[in-house]
């Protein structure tokens, strides 16, 4: 049933990309989305200076919101004509040295050839802000600064690079407009007093709502449903496409290969078919249970959609649409606790080294402990035990040793410690005790007398 | 026999790159003539001068009509050095249009950048720092002053202002000429770039730090009869201080000598810096002569802010009242005020295309704006968490209050939210997933935890007071 099987492919293909690189659609947020339009849409066409920042959780899409809002307005002449988008991130620019240079070669100055840009760091400084107390408000192009991770650039030197761009947005020069991106709610804090007073003090929320559970099912099914024609024509409709010359900044890899619809045929019956069996799963109690732990857990769309990834990523011949049990082995997958399970994997010796520091931790209340203490502990079980006599000392440390580098132990940090032979090393239990009694209880072919010992400490 | 042959082709390819070398459009013409004979070069000979010296009277083309390569880069490099490539930026493509309605107008006078030519409110400052340097300008003689105030008060502005007045006077020969450079500290990369900048805008060229110091150095210690008077602004002066001070040493040594004619104007934020932060030799150089600029009070905010809007009825003069008495009561920031009532005008504009029809900015926009700009979000942040984050932060203070301590562990944060969570009949999460909440939690900042390496026994700190999470949660089920 080759037919079949493409339509499943090019299904597969499409919400993948959905999920990945669908940059461009933002919903919600009306108000915010309108408030950044409007900003850089002043900026570019009467020449005012701003500086703003976007503030919101990891994964609330502040980036996407800021995409959006781009895709819209570099579409329209007056717009890109009318000026420059710089990209800054704070994980890529660590210095305001490297920052500099990137901006040179982004605006295209006059001592950058080809994205190359020469002269020192204090030539660099200096000739941009020449450059930028050249232009004027009315004459000169106005340059959109973007800085992703704004926190990061606020622990520069001298925050050099911030006093300069806010300064510039202040001052009778080039418009320009700084729109900082970060998840740290108090970043103002960090600014220096001088910098926190040139910087405008427009702050844009971007935090989830409070709506519930049933925006959370329209989510998963407007995620998962593919598009009929029509929606199709009305997504390319509201999406305009970015002529490729306005796109000839290389840093600014937001607002390329972007998604497209279009590029997949499905058949429509194959889409109606796909969408009634989307309906009836989110009509059923089980998908529910498992969509609503994961909601009271994390409400943001980011987390959610990689969730939906991997679902995704399970279709295949033998497993053709969406069903009940994928989504719950998802839920599984999603609450199952890893420590449990690397625990459950380790061998019989090293989970009885786990039950003597358990033991030792909970008669000394979490006092650490070093190898001799447990070995000590270890051994007077191990002796009265059927099983475990006659295990020699290199081995047992040797396990130790493994537990440490698994990290279900670490040694305590601190600086006399270090010269300490390892047998005499403290160390701290990384597990609470419920982790271990889960892995006791899960592991297979566990000698009844070591459960019986993890049960009670009494030799 | 085949040498002879080589010999003299090789003499023709070493000519061209001769010719590359020198000028980098004939290597065409020349390497198409080159099969030929030698002939034609004569022909060529008279154009070439006449091209070098069109070359060289506008140096600034160059560059654009060179090819790629490093000639072109190191050219274009030197040319910036010498100050012969003006800095420029990309020009649009129309002019911008000035606003149409009342209200863009009002934004546009509200913008901090459109200074006004007398600042209202700083008259009396403005005498004082006149009458310094009018004094100094006429006697020729060489001084020092030092102005401090926090951020915003009109600092920078009203000194620009007076030597905006004094260059207009000496224009019209009422005073002695003076010549007058301005550097800010934090426009530098390094305390040392002080001497490169002041020397560019003396001579308009750039050099090494140290050669733009001797140059100075000469220039202020030896004796010229001509010599006119010297303004040296420094602003955001405790930047230019390093560990050595020899950068502020020599700007407030220069002018006690008799030769330099120079004037030093100080600005920084704090007032004891002098004695704070500089040495004893150094701040008995910057002398006596101090000026502070007091913040403003919610009468002169209110004054700065209607001078902008003079003749415009864009404004209510009660939402302007309430913006200058908030702002003094914070800080006193010029700055502030005017970006808080440019948000207000953009919020009526806002509602004016809503509606259709004109709006003048009223109480209620400025009320809003004045939310937006000065209020955290820290209570409605953790209302839109959720559930399970709600709840860790609930454990968290659950356990300062248990501890009586606001630093806690992970270990007892977990045990108390396992309690919270069965007494809310919620499947609790494993403690990796806890983990995770508390990092999603620290990365907003609403809680401050050590690195994730220690584990279950990383040390959690609340970052918003704990009834700030009472009072956020009151609506929500859990409480």
């Amino acid at each position: 049933m080759p037919d079949g099987c493409s339509d499943l492919d090019s299904t597969r293909m499409f919400l993948k990309a959905r999920l990945l690189t669908d940059r461009a659609s933002f919903h919600g947020y009306e108000a915010e989305r309108q408030q950044i339009h409007d900003l850089l849409e002043r900026t570019a066409e009467h020449g005012e200076s701003n500086s703003a920042l976007l503030l919101g959780p990891r994964g609330i899409g502040k980036t996407t919101l800021v995409t959006t809002v781009l895709v819209q307005l570099l579409s329209k002449e007056t717009f890109h004509r009318n000026s420059l988008v710089v990209y800054l991130n704070g994980l890529i620019h660590i210095d305001d040295r490297i920052a500099l240079k990137s901006a040179t070669a982004q605006m295209n100055l006059e001592n950058a050839v080809d994205g190359k840009v020469f002269g020192s760091f204090a030539e660099n400084l200096a000739f941009l802000l020449e450059c930028l107390k050249a232009g004027d408000r009315k004459k000169s192009k106005s340059v959109i600064f973007l800085l992703e991770e704004f926190d990061l650039f606020c622990s520069h030197h001298n925050q050099t690079l911030l006093y300069n761009l806010f300064d510039v947005a202040q001052s009778a020069q080039a418009p320009i407009c700084v729109l900082g991106l970060t998840a740290r709610l108090d970043v103002i804090e960090l600014l220096e007093k001088r910098v926190k007073s040139r910087f405008s003090h427009r702050q844009i929320f971007l935090l989830p709502r409070e709506d519930g559970f049933e925006e959370r099912l329209e989510l998963f099914g407007s995620l998962l449903k593919l598009p009929t024609e029509q929606e199709v024509r009305t997504f390319a409709a509201t999406h305009p496409t970015i002529s490729q010359d306005v796109l000839n900044n290389d840093e600014l890899a937001l607002l390329r290969n972007l998604f497209n619809p279009r590029q997949y045929s499905l058949p429509s019956k194959w889409v109606t078919q796909w969408n009634r069996t989307i309906d009836k799963l989110l009509k059923s109690a089980e998908v529910q249970t498992v969509l609503q732990n994961m909601y009271e857990y994390d409400v943001l769309e980011g987390p959610f959609r990689m969730q939906l990834f991997e679902l995704v990523n399970g279709l295949d011949d033998e497993h053709p649409a969406i069903t009940i049990e994928s989504i719950q082995q998802l839920g599984e997958r999603y609450e199952s606790d890893d420590k449990v399970k690397l625990l459950a994997g380790s061998s019989v010796l090293e989970i009885c080294l786990v039950i003597a520091i358990k033991h030792h931790s909970e008669i000394y209340d979490r006092d650490p402990f070093n190898f001799e203490m447990i070995l000590t502990r270890f051994s007077k079980w191990a002796n009265s035990s059927s099983s475990m006599q006659g295990i020699e000392r290199p081995v047992v440390l040797k396990a130790f040793e493994h537990l440490k580098q698994l990290e279900f132990v670490a040694p305590l940090t601190g600086g006399g410690l270090a010269k300490v032979q390892k047998e005499y090393q403290l160390h701290r239990l990384l597990l609470t005790y419920g982790q271990i009694r889960q892995a006791v209880q899960r592991m297979q072919f566990l000698p009844t007398e070591i459960s019986q010992w993890e049960q009670s400490s009494l030799v | 026999h085949a040498s002879q042959v080589g010999t003299p082709k090789r003499n023709i390819q070493l000519s061209n790159i001769i010719e590359e070398c020198s000028n980098g459009r004939r290597v065409s013409r020349l390497l198409e003539l080159s099969p030929k004979k030698l002939e034609p070069l004569p022909i060529e000979e008279p154009k070439t001068p006449k091209r070098n010296s069109r070359l060289s009277s506008v140096g600034a083309t160059l560059p654009s009509s060179a090819s790629k390569g490093t000639p072109k880069s190191a050219n274009k490099m030197k040319l910036i050095r010498d100050g012969t490539i003006k800095p420029n930026i990309h020009s649009r493509d129309a002019p911008v249009q000035d606003g149409a309605n009342e209200l863009a107008v009002a934004r546009e006078r509200l913008h901090v950048s459109a200074t006004p030519s007398s600042l209202p409110c700083r008259e009396k400052e403005y005498e004082e720092i006149y009458n310094f340097l009018e004094g100094k300008i006429f006697d020729g003689c060489g001084g020092c002053m030092y102005i401090s105030g926090v951020p915003g008060t009109g600092k920078t502005a009203t000194t620009t202002a007076v030597l905006r007045a004094l260059k207009h006077l000496s224009e019209e020969e009422d005073i002695p000429k003076f010549e007058f450079v301005d550097i800010n500290g934090m426009r530098l990369t390094e305390p040392r770039q002080a001497y490169v900048h002041i020397y560019r805008q003396l001579t308009g060229k750039t050099l090494a730090w140290e050669q733009a110091y001797n140059l100075l150095n000469k220039r202020f210690t030896t004796k010229a009869p001509r010599r006119i008077t010297t303004v040296l602004l420094v602003d955001e002066l405790d930047i230019l201080c390093n560990k050595r001070q020899d950068v502020v040493y020599n700007l407030l040594n220069w002018p006690t000598m008799p030769t330099a004619q120079l004037i030093v104007v100080t600005i920084a934020n704090t007032m004891d810096l002098p004695e704070r932060l500089l040495m004893g030799k150094i701040s008995s150089r910057l002398g006596l002569t101090r000026l502070t600029f007091q913040p403003y009070n919610f009468r002169q905010l209110q004054e700065i802010v209607m001078a902008r809007l003079v003749g415009m009825s864009a404004f209510n003069s009660d939402a302007v009242q309430l913006v200058a008495r908030k702002v003094a009561a914070v800080s006193g920031d010029a700055r502030r005020a005017l970006d808080i009532c440019r948000r207000a005008t953009e919020l009526a504009d806002d509602q004016a295309k809503k509606s259709n029809e004109s709006v003048t900015v009223s109480m209620m926009h400025v009320q809003q704006a004045l939310t937006e700009m000065i209020t955290s979000a820290k209570v409605k942040t953790i209302r839109s968490c959720s559930r399970l984050e709600q709840l860790f932060l609930q454990a968290v203070t659950a356990e300062v209050t248990r501890t009586g301590i606001e630093e806690c562990n992970f270990l007892g944060v977990y045990s108390q939210f396992e309690s919270l969570a069965a007494f809310s009949g919620i499947i609790v999460p494993n403690p990796g997933r806890a983990m995770a909440i508390c990092a999603r939690l620290a990365a907003s900042r609403l809680l401050i935890c050590e690195c994730g390496k220690s584990d279950i026994y990383q040390k959690i700190l609340l970052n918003i007071s704990t009834d700030d999470v009472h009072f956020a949660l009151q609506a929500s089920k859990l409480l």
